[in-house]
């Protein structure tokens, strides 16, 4: 049987399209029982007259039992929704200048809220793209207690034997898959190039349920034994790229770090792995000795390098996972005492690791924020414009208010005009940006500096981003419609019929304070947005001009990947002398260098150390370098001397430290001659002390760092630095040759020294760029809205200014007065901006490089700039009220 | 003032249902088969009245027909459905308990 919901909503619907008939029915049931009544009563010998009178006063209210009946067959809230809306519509086209305004507004606003967003579920909430990811959990560890752990990638990574054990004792997955992810190799040829790929457990595709387009995936027996089964699978865009999709590749066999590799199958078109830098093979995971020959990671048991993921059987919950895994990490934690292991199963996700969402969420908090802050400019204006529109219906709404509409009606009705603006504005806004950022984040993503990988991320709307921009557009219908719809149904009337609407002396007309605060309140944001602009403009400046105590301008930097290659100590050593030996033999080239880190690129090595006669270990950063690094930087020796060729080539036991270091291990004393202690290694002792230089971060020279020499141990990891007169145009194809002639496989990365400084600048373009561009949104539509505010307050008041004009009050009088009031708001509205953005600054100053955090030219110029343009958009309106002529303006109304 | 013979909250439904277990009746004749059957002391609200039988119709509890009256006019009978012959049941019963209930709380001296 129906339920009765149903069932009465089916006979509305049906009363629905009976209305006239519900009607008659209504009235005939009602006189039918008034005759009735009547004829009884004249039975009972009341006069006809009176009978009919005391039926009617034994029925009671007529009218209220017909309205009752009806409210009961029809559906009340959607009737006069359908009339609030109609209603709605019609007074938005009469003033199509408001509605164009508003909309636009908020779509602007809407827009660049939803377009951050899509690129944000696109980096970390979509899931991945595979078939039923839904059940597709991602699993990472998270230690606690003391304990070590080497660590390959990221700490919350997994050994293989921890793998099995989960793989082989859990009960709620019908596979969970392993693979070493971001694995680099050099695909051999002609041409040979560095891929990103992944060694995956043989379960990979089967688990992920992703078929092969062409060949197979991998079966078990691929996986029997370590290093046995050298196959492997190639991306579709690999394929097509390298191979021009040859069909009969597979069966052939490619080179991957020197090791042969027979294609099995080409992965499926779009199909790039589970991270968001698209794999462009994948090996089985036992093969990892063959491509990372430095290391086996197979028979380490405490070591982090493989990511798993699980496909959670039908019907077992998220917490019956965790419950079932926690066991069996719980008992892998007995072998490793004082060790606690908390995991995080989540859907996976890209960027699904703990290290990698909290990033990701932190900096899609702060410009979801910003981009919230210009929402609500918007928002701001589109209330002011609400506002100013309301004042000149306020004596319509009064005498509807007097005649019984009731208030909740009256702002209902409000409200539905509100909403039609802000869906209109949001569908607009939505549209755009999803034609719009899904393409700029591309642009954005493929132009990224020197070095960063690219990433493949799928920022077209889904359910989840249609979702939040419609529930971005009713919050933000409601937070611009509210305030005003209140303010112009307050329950005043009297005063607001009796009001001349023309305003007067002294107050800004009614509902001046609520719009003087949301003047104040959107320069403040504005404010906001255009410092934090300002500040990392002047942060990107300084950048760009920074002398970071050392050369940077004519050094070029090769480095290239000895130890996946396959190189031993020998041959690393004899490499490397022979490469140095050619490139100086080149012309121009007036100094070559070896270093195992170069300034101010993100990687940095420390180890720790043991002052003698201290107990306490400490953490010191440090860089093998050849002798000559530092005269080829021009980082000056400032006592003692440089390593020697002999002392490098004989590993002997020395190191040079930089002045703070010297300063700070060894105060008041001469640091030469001193020794330090690395951890399990011979004493070193300091044979020279540096000029303090910006190597390690940009900006800071107060860092304990200390240069060893390159041995011969070290000799697979160094790069190649190289000191020319023409720089790197005329040296970078030398370079190459060189390389080439020594080992026509190897892949060299040759940039210029300077493109280090791109990893410190480009976070901070990025930002600067976005909060520069939001700074600009916000400072047009807070613009529009004092202009708006300027301008309705001067039509406002025409008639006021008029009497002030004959009384003998002249344009500059007139001028003053408007102006004055106008930039009240603003200038409160701009020392609150300024103090929020002090706190602003304190937070950037410490993420982003270069960003004094109170600087002056950014504190003083962007209010100056700010207030200049306030003042312009007030001086408009301004400059025509004095314009007026008295007359006209006395007759105004 | 204080009125007496105004119906307790809730009961006007169950009275409804009562007066229409024994066949089809139009409004006018519910209200005076209530009047009737409580000796005159329970006054009905004729305007209340209707809502009352519109409502028990869009529940389901009534179904309503129009037809012709014992004096030749067109009137709208309404009977009970299955669903409301098993809503009186239960009302009846329960409205027993609670009566017995109150009439015993009030005899304790």
């Amino acid at each position: 049987m129906l339920p009765e919901w149903m069932k009465a909503s089916w006979l509305r619907v049906k009363a629905l399209f009976r209305r006239k008939q519900l009607d008659r029915d209504l009235d005939d049931e009602l006189a039918f029982h008034l005759a009735l009544r009547e004829e009884r009563k004249c039975a009972e010998g009341v006069a006809a007259e009176e009978a009919r009178y005391a039926a009617r006063r034994q029925f009671g209210n007529a009218m209220m039992m017909k309205e009752a009946c009806r409210e009961m067959w029809s559906f009340v809230s959607l009737e006069t929704f359908w009339r609030d809306l109609r209603y709605g519509t019609r007074a938005l086209a009469k003033n199509p200048r408001f509605t164009v305004a508003a909309v636009l507004a908020i779509a602007l606003g809407i827009g660049v809220n939803t377009g951050i967003f899509s690129v944000l579920n696109g980096a970390a909430l979509r899931l991945l793209p595979i078939p039923g990811a839904s059940q597709v959990v991602s699993v990472d560890q998270i230690f606690h207690g003391r304990s070590t752990r080497n660590v390959h990638g990221e700490a919350s990574l997994f050994s293989y034997a921890e793998y099995q054990e989960f793989r082989d004792h859990s009960h709620v997955f019908s596979g969970l898959l392993a693979y070493e992810p971001f694995l680099k190799a050099t695909l051999g040829g002609a041409n040979p190039q560095q891929l990103f790929g992944a060694a995956a457990s043989c379960n990979y595709f089967g688990v992920l349920d992703v078929r092969p387009a062409l060949g197979r995936g991998f079966v078990d027996t691929d996986c029997s034994a370590p290093g046995a089964n050298a196959v492997v699978v190639l991306s579709d865009e690999l394929w097509r790229k390298t191979f021009g999709a040859d069909p009969t590749l597979v069966g052939k066999s490619v080179l991957l770090n020197r090791a042969r590799f027979t294609v099995i199958g080409i992965a499926p078109a779009g199909f790039g792995g589970t991270e968001p830098v698209p794999s462009a093979f994948w090996a089985p995971v036992t093969m990892q000795r063959a491509l990372e020959p430095a290391r086996d990671f197979l028979g380490e048991a405490n070591v982090s390098w493989l990511a798993l993921l699980g496909r959670v059987q039908n019907g077992v919950s998220l917490a019956e996972v965790r419950a079932d895994l926690g066991v069996i990490a719980g008992r892998i934690d007995q072998q490793y005492p004082g060790r606690t292991t908390t995991l995080a199963i989540h859907p996976a996700t890209f960027l699904g690791r703990p290290e990698e969402r909290g990033f990701v969420l932190a900096v899609g908090a702060v410009i979801l924020i910003a981009v919230g802050l210009v929402l609500l400019i918007a928002c701001a204006n589109v209330a002011n414009l609400l506002l100013s529109r309301a004042s000149a219906r306020q004596k319509e709404i009064a005498i509807r208010l007097s005649i019984g509409a009731s208030r909740w009606q009256l702002i209902r009705q409000l409200l539905t005009e509100s909403l039609l603006i802000a869906l209109l504005g949001g569908a607009a806004g939505s549209l755009l940006a999803f034609w719009s950022f899904a393409a700029i984040s591309q642009f954005v993503l493929t132009h990224l500096p020197h070095g960063f990988p690219q990433l493949a991320l799928n920022m077209s709307p889904d359910l989840r981003v249609l979702g939040f921009s419609l529930g971005l557009t009713l919050i933000t219908g409601i937070v611009f419609g509210l305030a005003p719809a209140l303010h112009a149904t307050r329950p005043d009337l009297s005063t607001a019929i009796k009001e001349d609407s023309s305003g007067y002396i002294g107050k800004a007309g009614s509902g001046g304070f609520l719009r003087s605060t949301l003047v104040g309140l959107q320069v403040a944001v504005c404010m906001i947005l255009l410092i934090a602009a300002g500040l990392l403009m002047r942060g990107l400046y300084s950048a760009q001009t920074i002398d970071p105590g050392f050369e940077m301008a004519s050094v070029t930097q090769a480095s290239f990947d000895l130890t996946s290659q396959g190189y031993k100590e020998e041959s690393a050593v004899a490499f490397q002398r022979a490469l140095m030996d050619r490139v100086a033999a080149l012309p121009g080239v007036d100094g070559v260098a070896e270093a195992s880190v170069t300034p101010l690129s993100d990687n940095h090595r420390a180890s720790p150390f043991l002052l003698p006669g201290q107990t306490e270990e400490r953490q010191i950063e440090f860089n093998d370098v050849s002798p000559g690094y530092f005269s080829l930087l021009g980082i000056p020796i400032v006592r003692g001397r440089d390593f020697t060729q002999v002392g490098a080539r004989t590993g002997a036991a020395e190191m040079i430290v930089t002045e703070f270091t010297a300063r700070t291990l060894w105060p008041g004393e001469e640091a030469i001659g001193k020794v330090l202690r690395e951890e399990g290694r011979a004493e070193r002792v300091v044979i020279g002390v540096v000029r303090d230089a910006q190597v390690s971060h940009l900006g800071e020279t107060d860092r304990v760092y200390a240069y060893l020499p390159a041995g011969p141990k070290e000799q697979a990891r160094m790069i190649l630095l190289v000191h020319s007169a023409g720089g790197y145009d005329g040296i970078e194809k030398g370079i190459r040759d060189a390389a080439r002639l020594l080992d026509p496989e190897l892949v060299v990365d040759v940039a210029k020294l300077e493109d280090n400084l791109e990893v410190w600048r480009t976070p901070s373009r990025i930002v600067a760029t976005l909060s520069g561009a939001l700074g600009a949104l916000a400072l047009l539509l807070a613009s529009i809205g004092v202009y708006g505010v300027v301008s309705y307050s001067v039509s406002r008041r025409i008639r006021e200014i008029g009497i002030r004009m004959t009384l003998g009050a002249d344009g500059r009088d007139v001028m003053r007065l408007l102006l004055r009031q106008a930039m009240r708001p603003v200038l409160i509205g701009a020392a609150v901006g300024v103090g929020g953005c002090a706190a602003v600054s304190q937070i950037l100053s410490k993420v982003l490089y270069g960003i004094g955090s109170h600087d002056p030219i950014a504190f003083l110029g962007v209010p100056l700039f700010l207030l200049g343009i306030a003042l312009l958009a007030s001086y408009i309106p301004a400059h025509r009220a004095t314009q007026v002529d008295p007359v006209v303006a006395l007759r105004y109304e | 003032m204080e009125r007496h013979g105004d119906l307790v909250q809730g009961t006007l439904d169950m009275l409804v249902l009562k007066a229409l277990a024994r066949g089809a009746k139009h409004g006018y004749g519910v209200a005076e088969w209530i009047h009737e059957s409580s000796n005159d002391v329970l006054h009905v609200e004729e305007g209340a009245l209707y809502p009352a039988l519109h409502r028990l119709e869009l529940r389901g509890l009534l179904s309503a027909e129009w037809g012709t009256s014992e004096n030749n006019r067109r009137a709208k009978f309404y009977s009970l459905t299955a669903a409301g012959r098993k809503k009186l049941t239960e009302e009846a019963e329960y409205w027993r308990r609670m009566s017995g209930a109150i009439a015993r709380v009030m005899q304790t001296a």
